[in-house]
């Protein structure tokens, strides 16, 4: 068994992929039309194409569940999802040039530097440095 | 301050308030990044750490969850996959890396990626040399 997708819920499906792409710096890998004007669409790390997938899946618009769980993590500023970087200040520092929000700047936590961020999609997102 | 930002605080203050521990680990850790292709082990990171292997042992595990030795393996492995899937032969690759024994190599790389060095190698440099 190997792990080759995990999910991140989007509201607007468009709108996460030029945020990953765009801003983050992932690389869409899939992007396959589904009903109803859905996508199956994943992007990868630019560093590591061939690990595991990132799919932006539209959950909050079709299952109230996922919406409700999806704010609730929001407001409590929990982030469900986390990327590592090799240097968090130099990738905050770039991030927050092109106006990405952060609810925690860099923090120092034991052996890593921690941050969160707000992808515009609904997610608190954390980023990891291993010190 | 939201809830998230209050819960890690309250856990620094219970799992991270030792910053001499958390020194000793993350030093440990940045040697063997830096030196993982030469003969480490814990007698040798204890000493230039000043202090004894138990405690080092002890001490790395409770902040990165695996033992020096683990993590170094990991490490060497990590880096044998790059130079493989650059190309870079077996045996190269397995002195260049750290390891002393080609068959402990292709054992441990075995148990950490599923295949042995070689298949791995056929398997990536051939897609990256056909743009795959």
């Amino acid at each position: 068994m190997k792990i080759k997708i995990v999910g991140v819920p989007v509201r607007d499906q468009q709108k996460a992929l030029d945020f990953y792409t765009n801003i983050l710096g992932f690389v869409k890998k899939v992007d396959m039309p589904l009903s109803e004007g859905n996508r199956w669409l994943t992007v990868v790390s630019k560093y590591d194409q061939d690990g595991p997938e990132l799919l932006l899946e539209p959950a909050p618009n079709h299952f109230p569940p996922s919406k409700v769980y999806q704010e609730e993590l929001m407001k409590a500023g929990i982030p469900y999802t986390q990327f590592y970087v090799d240097n968090l200040q130099e990738e905050y520092d770039r991030l927050t040039k092109l106006g990405v929000e952060f609810s925690m700047k860099p923090t120092e936590m034991g052996t890593v530097i921690v941050a969160v961020f707000n992808d515009t999609c609904g997610n608190n997102i954390q980023l990891v440095e291993e010190k | 301050m939201n809830y998230f930002i209050k819960e890690l605080e309250r856990i620094k203050g219970i799992c991270f308030s030792n910053q001499i521990q958390i020194d000793l680990a993350v030093n440990t850790k940045r040697y063997i990044d830096t030196h993982f292709d030469q003969a480490i082990n814990l007698n040798l990171l204890a000493h230039l750490q000043f202090t004894s292997k138990y405690h080092l042992l002890r001490v790395f595990k409770k902040y990165y969850g695996i033992t020096p030795r683990q993590y170094l393996i990991n490490k060497r492995i990590e880096k044998a996959k790059k130079m493989l899937k650059s190309g870079k032969s077996v045996s190269d690759t397995c002195y260049a890396v750290g390891f002393e024994s080609i068959n402990s190599f292709s054992n441990l790389f075995k148990a950490k990626t599923g295949m042995p060095p070689s298949v791995y190698r056929r398997a990536t440099f051939d897609k990256s040399k056909r743009g795959i």
